[in-house]
């Protein structure tokens, strides 16, 4: 595939966009927990856009736009086409952006029901879509996975982005990571976890903190085809698992008609 | 070299002798009976009755994420500096079934090119071994590879006496160290105990397949075309928690990272897994070991088959790992026993199939569905 993945030239610092949609904004405000190494990124790169943190706006072309959110209406829609147009490099940030997130379960609902409880009788008013992962509406160059993102991944990708470099996530399941933290299996607690069937690159983030996997980076390439055996060693209900999918990963049903590499 | 002896309520003074000297680390457990060897500092946390830890000894040897150079490529060449960070280290409590998972990496690491990583880290780590008196769980396969008695690899190893603890020296190292504390000598009333221990286990540890060793590598060699692949392959999660928690398996990945200067940087390396979807994909994408069943096979081969050939002794252990980290209750017991009873049933002519109607690498539908 081509891409747009030619090094940025370094005589000025390359600029970088940050850019919200439908998201609550905690991928972004990951930025501020970054610590020490927070120093060294704006010692690199000029950030010109930042919603969050500062109110200059930017009106050339960006060389780095990192786009937090999923698209739900059409304004959102017409705003990224906008925003690509401007970028040489687009990143999608967070799990909203990366696979829709928990935006997605919305699409698990008749879209006028859905919008009739939120916006009571005159829901005609306020015009809305099924929700879509950023790549479902344009290109994208770099995927930064998670909810929220998990700062030394953004780091990575960052630096990927900035010589040039694919970035490749992790294409294992999460437990491919946890067993080399010796946490004790989820599933041997008695509780089903997300991690056999999740892209890794977290460093089981959650398992570690005694959490179990959500599922917020969305699913490996090739996941196991059926959970029954998981299931039935541990004594687990399968709506139990296929619900836990859904909650980050309904947007998955979209990837059938887009061609994502 | 000696045995000593040394009483159960001296064990703790013992570890706390030895945690000054250098890093203690022991078995510890982690609930639901999950077991880790962890750095200890006397013996109430050590749990001497304990089942194979998550990750084996291997761990200490070779650690999940090592760091192996830095780099700078800032001038005209490009500088590295090697980086190895092997301390003193003392690890007690190490069941049969470890040591000779460490046995194998040393094989292994010391073939040339040495990794001099490993070997500086196995040069400065004291083994102190710890004799199984029964089985542990029904995953273990110890007695099928002979690894239920203590076949050297360690400084020294306890074996529990009563309200004692006999020790087999088996090292200068050792020997330097039960002389410094002062452990008394084991009269012959001891050895005879210890003879008797030994002869009681003959009794509880049976060959849990039923076939020796080199009969079992035939049979798996025979088997590569076996439905028992497929079988296993359709269950395979592609997790690779079996490897990572094998004690002998020892494939890693290696990757550079550049620091935010873009001119500075480290090389690690990584446990890597023969089960996953991307470890045998290549430059274009093709994939030598696409299928679920072709790599379950793949793992087999390496633990029962080929090893045998290379360094005379399986590459299976016995600790039953793999078994209970199998979150799809793949069984190694089950899968060893599976193969050997086709294998009965072809030879005594009953086995209806041949390899042609068994293609491992036509099927695609089970990967690709």
């Amino acid at each position: 595939m081509k891409t747009e993945k030619e090094p940025v030239k370094t005589a000025a610092k390359p600029k970088v966009a940050f850019f919200d949609f439908a998201c609550c904004e905690g991928c972004q405000l990951q930025v501020a927990n970054i610590g020490e190494s927070l120093l060294d990124i704006l010692g690199a790169v000029d950030v010109v856009e930042f919603r969050e943190v500062m109110s200059e706006k930017y009106d050339k072309d960006y060389d780095v736009a990192i786009i937090e959110g999923s698209i739900t209406d059409h304004h959102a829609e017409e705003r990224l086409k906008k925003i690509r147009a401007r970028s040489k490099v687009l990143i999608a940030y967070g799990a909203c952006a990366a696979i829709g997130g928990v935006n997605g379960m919305k699409n698990s609902f008749d879209l006028d029901e859905i919008r009739q409880s939120v916006y009571g009788k005159d829901f005609k008013l306020f015009p809305s879509s099924p929700t879509r992962p950023i790549h479902q509406v344009v290109k994208v160059d770099y995927t930064i996975n998670g909810c929220p993102i998990y700062p030394p991944e953004l780091i990575e990708v960052l630096k990927h982005a900035l010589r040039g470099l694919p970035y490749t996530v992790p294409d294992n399941p999460v437990c491919s990571e946890c067993k080399l933290n010796e946490n004790v299996c989820m599933y041997e607690r008695g509780v089903s976890c997300l991690g056999p069937w999740t892209k890794a690159g977290c460093n089981s983030w959650c398992v570690n903190n005694g959490n179990i996997c959500y599922g917020c980076r969305g699913e490996v390439t090739n996941p196991a085809k059926n959970a029954n055996d998981v299931i039935g060693k541990y004594n687990l209900k399968p709506e139990l698992v296929k619900n836990k999918f859904d909650m980050y990963n309904k947007c998955k049903e979209g990837d059938i008609n887009v061609n994502r590499k | 070299m000696n045995y000593h002896i040394l009483k159960k309520d001296e064990l703790d003074g013992f570890i706390r002798k030895l945690a000054t000297k250098m890093k203690v680390c022991a078995p510890v457990a982690k609930g639901h009976n999950n077991f880790a060897f962890e750095e200890v500092s006397s013996a109430a946390g050590i749990a001497l009755d304990y089942i194979p830890t998550i990750l084996p000894p291997k761990k200490y040897f070779m650690p999940p994420r090592e760091k192996l150079l830095d780099f700078d490529i800032s001038g005209d060449k490009p500088r590295d500096t090697a980086s190895v960070d092997a301390e003193k280290l003392a690890i007690f409590g190490v069941h049969t079934c470890d040591l000779a998972g460490i046995q194998c990496l040393n094989m292994v690491f010391s073939e040339k090119p040495r990794d001099y990583n490993y070997i500086l880290r196995k040069e400065n780590i004291f083994i102190i071994g710890l004799e199984c008196s029964r089985y542990c769980d029904g995953s273990a396969t110890c007695a099928l590879v002979g690894n239920h008695y203590p076949n050297g690899g360690y400084d020294l190893f306890f074996t529990e006496l009563g309200d004692k603890f006999i020790i087999h020296v088996n090292t200068q190292k050792g020997e330097d160290l039960v002389e410094g504390m002062g452990l008394p000598k084991a009269s012959s009333a001891y050895l005879e105990s210890l003879d008797d221990v030994r002869e009681e286990k003959r009794a509880v540890f049976q060959n849990e397949i039923g076939v020796d060793q080199k009969t079992l590598a035939g049979i798996v060699a025979a088997r590569q075309e076996s439905k028992v692949w497929q079988e296993i392959g359709s269950r395979c999660v592609s997790c690779g928690n079996c490897t990572n928690v094998c004690p002998t398996c020892y494939c890693f990945d290696m990757a550079d990272t550049i620091n935010l200067d873009m001119k500075t940087g480290f090389r690690t390396r990584t446990w890597d897994s023969c089960q996953f979807e991307t470890f045998a994909t290549v430059a274009g994408g093709e994939n030598f070991r696409a299928e679920r069943a072709g790599r379950q096979r793949h793992r087999i081969n390496r633990k029962f088959s080929y090893p045998l050939d290379k360094f005379y002794r399986s590459f299976c252990t016995g600790c039953g790992r793999c078994t209970r980290t199998c979150m799809a209750k793949i069984s190694l017991k089950d899968t060893l026993k599976a193969l050997v009873a086709e294998s009965r049933s072809v030879s005594h002519g009953t086995g209806q199939y041949s390899s042609s109607s068994l293609p491992l690498s036509g099927d695609e539908s089970m990967v690709k569905g």
